[in-house]
């Protein structure tokens, strides 16, 4: 089995041993703006996360040496560290081949977005997103974690000729082989390969997303994961641009 | 007026040179010609007393303080270097003058002149008589009627003896006279000592007569008498008239040896008339060089109103004469004859004998030596100066256009510093020189480098605000998303929802003001393929038919492909929004064309629509970022940033986005100019 999110060390990852659903999953958001902070807090406690807020990077790090959160959700810019979210991420990715990680940051800029990315974050989001489709974010990843435990679900299946979208694990496959979409990535295809043919304009790609983007960062979103497939399979070009309407699935 | 003809004017101000030369060449003129009068005044007073020392020499015969006087038969005798052949011809006297009409009470027409070499006296008288009567055999003097001419001579013993020429024949023949015989009957008998030769000539005849000086005293009376009884001239008279006045022989030769080259000498007598003469002017005009001429016009003096020469043949007239012979040496100038510039200079001086002033002595001298002085000095200075002021006034008019041309060009880059696509042009020419233009230029840079900064500022400004304003939005948006979460109570609720609709209106302004540096990075990372233009602009069409199903979509592009090397996606976004700026101002079922065409190595992707047309004043603004042209026909926040992301993907590809009006005034065109490579 291939998984979406396939990570060397991943059975040895610290939080997962004596793993129980059952318990509080404990979630750490490191971000200066204090209002903001228990803002977050308060939504995901609400959601029956375990949260711990940090304002910057010395404190987060302190307490993610005694202990790992099972997901954090960081900002870029940290007090007086500019970039102060990338190092975390970098370091925490170190300790933690498996943590989910999520980027929450007032930048919107593409340069920053595929930084984090390639740093190991498995989401980036903009603030402009709403507190309930941060929740849902962070439950999709914790649902793709669960997946590595749980038995397959065939329900929420996608099948369009090589490509096999599971929607209940967030993982993604092409001739078998998995492709590593972030979830923004993994909304999009999932929204266009749901109805083959049927072009999808931008607002709908970002309605099924749960993001607010603009245009020119989907299609930089569409860039990317075609590259992404295209690194699994050079042939691939099921990903058409309709220009002036938006895209399409080809089978 | 321009800088051009301001300095030509100044330029033109160095005239002042070759003016202040013809000046200063007069003043020249003026100095030359008193001192010229001088020296000629001092020399004819030289030779005055020289002459007055030897009186002998310049005057002959007893002094006669009576006046000359001509009509009562007074004759003045010219002095004649040799004596004539006679011939009845005048050609070998070489005297100046024609000869002198004699009165006649009764139209009798006949003209006497009369000169004299050391030896002769030689009369010369032409007649005009149609009918020549001849003189008979043994004429009776008293009753016969024949032509004849009188000759009554007063002899140096003072007596008076009359001799008459007549022939029967022309050709030489002797004077005759009337002897009174013992028996007291007259007889003609000639006098073989005074010759003549009688010439027959068309109209009349010719008489030239030779008389021994030993024959002649003072005076001379000729008459001539026709047949008829008409006759002209003058009858003996011992009280008065026939006095001759003699030029002095010797005397020429004499003044020969004062004067020099150029300079006429003459002697008069107390009544002006010659009495010797010496020396010739420079013939004018001989050595005329007509360099330097040209200009005299403007350096001359005026001449016009100068006395004009008397030039008589036997005397000398003139206010200097007059004044010499009252006792005062005098000097003036004359003009050679009416009409002429040739300039004589006349200068008289007093021959004092005994006291009293017999004579004068007049010497000539032309003016065009001093001209050509004049000329040689001022030849130079004209030429120099006109000279500067031809360098002067061509070096200023370089230098005036060199100028103009530079600061043209400065103007002109002034007037395109700010393209019709709203970029500043940071670069000025000139801006490397060290003068007050390179000042100027340097401060445009300035200028345009500030204004630069402003736009870029203003540019960057939307950027900054969204990114400054967004995290208290989001704290706002996830506060109001807590409350919700946490349960409102009915009667709140509304607040919330009117909290939560500010917040997206809020949030929707902040995207649109950040979404040109968004737009600006994201172009900047596109990648570029090979593509065909063409066939995007079909595909996108179709695409804008069902999107926009309310407007008329036409379409004209080039059959064949139209590859580009570009980025196809950011193409489509282009299109997108020159589509949806159309679609904005089109009036409901108005057409929107879009057209692709190729000129000079360039594809014309122009999106034409019906509608309003663009106020002049907008149409070099509308591709700048945050720029509201027009009222869009919707309530969403328009911030022109569609032409701007047009303009930056132009400009990413190479080209450029133009906004005309159409010409017909219905509509306007947005062309996007794109190189084929």
């Amino acid at each position: 089995v291939a998984w979406g999110i396939s990570r060397p060390g991943a059975r040895h990852r610290p939080g997962a041993l004596g793993y129980d659903p059952a318990v509080k999953k404990s979630i750490a958001i490191v971000e200066d703006e204090p209002a903001l902070r228990e803002n977050y807090a308060a939504a995901l406690a609400r959601h029956g996360y375990q949260v711990k807020t940090y304002a910057n990077r010395k404190v987060a790090m302190q307490a993610f040496t005694t202990r790992l959160p099972d997901l954090a959700i960081i900002d870029i810019s940290l007090e007086d560290e500019a970039e102060g979210g990338f190092d975390l991420c970098r370091d925490l990715r170190a300790m933690s081949a498996e943590l989910p990680i999520i980027f929450l940051t007032a930048r919107d800029s593409e340069l920053d977005a595929v930084s984090g990315l390639r740093l190991g974050a498995d989401d980036f989001l903009t603030k402009d997103v709403s507190l309930p489709h941060l929740a849902a974010r962070v439950a999709a990843l914790f649902r793709r974690i669960d997946a590595l435990r749980l038995p397959q679900n065939a329900t929420d299946m996608v099948r369009r000729g090589a490509l096999v979208m599971d929607a209940g694990k967030m993982q993604t496959t092409w001739n078998g082989k998995p492709v590593t979409l972030s979830l923004t990535e993994f909304w999009i295809v999932h929204a266009l390969a749901l109805n083959p043919g049927h072009v999808k304009n931008r607002q709908q790609l970002m309605d099924a997303a749960n993001v607010v983007l603009d245009d020119s960062t989907i299609t930089s979103h569409i860039k990317r994961l075609r590259r992404k497939f295209l690194e699994i399979d050079p042939a691939f070009d099921a990903v058409q641009t309709v220009y002036g309407m938006g895209y399409r699935w080809v089978e | 007026v321009s800088i051009r003809l301001q300095l030509l004017i100044v330029a033109l101000t160095t005239l002042i040179l070759p003016w202040a030369g013809c000046q200063y060449a007069r003043e020249l003129e003026n100095a030359l010609r008193v001192s010229q009068e001088n020296a000629l005044e001092s020399t004819a007073d030289t030779i005055a007393l020289a002459l007055s020392a030897q009186p002998a020499r310049v005057f002959h015969g007893p002094e006669d303080s009576r006046p000359y006087a001509e009509e009562q038969g007074d004759l003045y005798v010219f002095a004649l270097h040799s004596a004539p052949l006679l011939d009845g011809y005048r050609e070998d006297w070489g005297a100046a003058a024609d000869p002198k009409r004699l009165p006649s009470a009764d139209g009798y027409g006949a003209r006497l002149q009369v000169g004299s070499t050391d030896r002769y006296l030689f009369i010369y008288l032409e007649v005009d008589e149609p009918h020549f009567v001849a003189e008979p055999a043994n004429p009776d003097v008293d009753k016969d009627r024949f032509d004849r001419v009188d000759v009554t001579l007063e002899q140096p013993d003072g007596s008076l003896e009359s001799y008459f020429f007549a022939t029967a024949a022309p050709g030489l023949i002797e004077a005759q006279k009337t002897l009174i015989q013992g028996d007291g009957t007259a007889r003609v008998a000639n006098e073989p000592r005074i010759q003549a030769y009688w010439l027959e000539a068309a109209g009349g005849y010719h008489l030239e007569a030779r008389v021994p000086l030993a024959l002649v005293g003072g005076r001379l009376w000729v008459e001539a008498r026709e047949a008829s009884g008409r006759k002209a001239g003058f009858a003996a008279d011992s009280a008065q008239g026939g006095r001759l006045f003699m030029a002095t022989s010797g005397l020429g030769e004499l003044l020969a040896t004062f004067i020099r080259r150029g300079t006429r000498a003459t002697v008069v007598d107390a009544n002006g008339l010659k009495l010797g003469t010496a020396g010739a002017l420079r013939a004018a005009g001989l050595e005329d060089d007509t360099s330097g001429t040209w200009y005299r016009r403007f350096v001359t003096v005026d001449t016009s109103s100068w006395p004009v020469q008397a030039s008589l043949p036997d005397r000398i007239t003139g206010k200097s004469i007059t004044a010499a012979l009252a006792g005062r040496p005098a000097a003036e100038w004359l003009r050679s004859s009416a009409g002429a510039q040739d300039l004589l200079l006349l200068a008289a001086a007093p021959i004092a004998v005994d006291g009293r002033t017999r004579g004068a002595v007049v010497l000539e001298q032309s003016g065009d030596q001093l001209l050509d002085l004049r000329d040689r000095a001022l030849a130079h200075l004209f030429d120099l100066t006109l000279l500067a002021t031809a360098l002067a006034v061509l070096f200023a008019f370089s230098l005036a256009t060199f100028i103009s041309v530079r600061i043209g060009r400065l103007r002109s880059a002034a007037d395109s510093a700010v393209g019709n696509d709203g970029r500043i042009r940071l670069e000025m020419p000139e801006s490397g020189s060290a003068d007050e233009i390179g000042a100027l230029a340097r401060a445009f840079e300035r200028l345009l480098a500030r204004l630069n900064e402003h736009a870029r500022y203003l540019r960057t400004l939307g950027g900054k605000l969204s990114h400054e304003l967004r995290t208290p939005l989001t704290i706002v948006r996830s506060s109001l998303d807590n409350l919700e979460s946490e349960g409102v109570r009915g009667d709140q609720r509304g607040y919330v929802i009117r909290a939560r609709e500010g917040t997206v209106r809020l949030q929707s302004i902040l995207s649109a003001l950040g979404a040109a540096s968004r737009v600006e990075e994201s172009i900047q990372q596109a990648e570029r393929v090979s593509f065909d233009l063409a066939e995007l602009a079909r595909a996108a069409v179709a695409g804008y038919r069902d999107a926009f199903p309310n407007a008329r979509f036409m379409l004209d592009v080039p059959a064949d492909g139209c590859l580009l090397f570009g980025a196809p996606e950011l193409i489509a976004q282009m299109l997108d929004k020159l589509v949806e700026n159309a679609v904005d101002f089109t009036p409901p079922g108005g057409a929107i064309t879009l057209k692709l065409a190729r000129a000079g190595g360039r594809y014309e992707l122009s999106v034409e629509n019906d509608g309003p047309s663009i106020p002049d004043a907008m149409l070099g603004r509308l591709f700048e970022s945050l720029f509201e042209h027009r009222q869009g026909s919707d309530d969403k926040p328009h911030f022109g940033l569609g032409l701007y992301i047009v303009r930056l993907i132009a400009e990413f590809h190479d080209g450029n986005a133009l906004a005309v009006n159409r010409p017909d005034g219905n509509g306007a065109a947005f062309r996007v100019s794109l190189p084929m490579i």
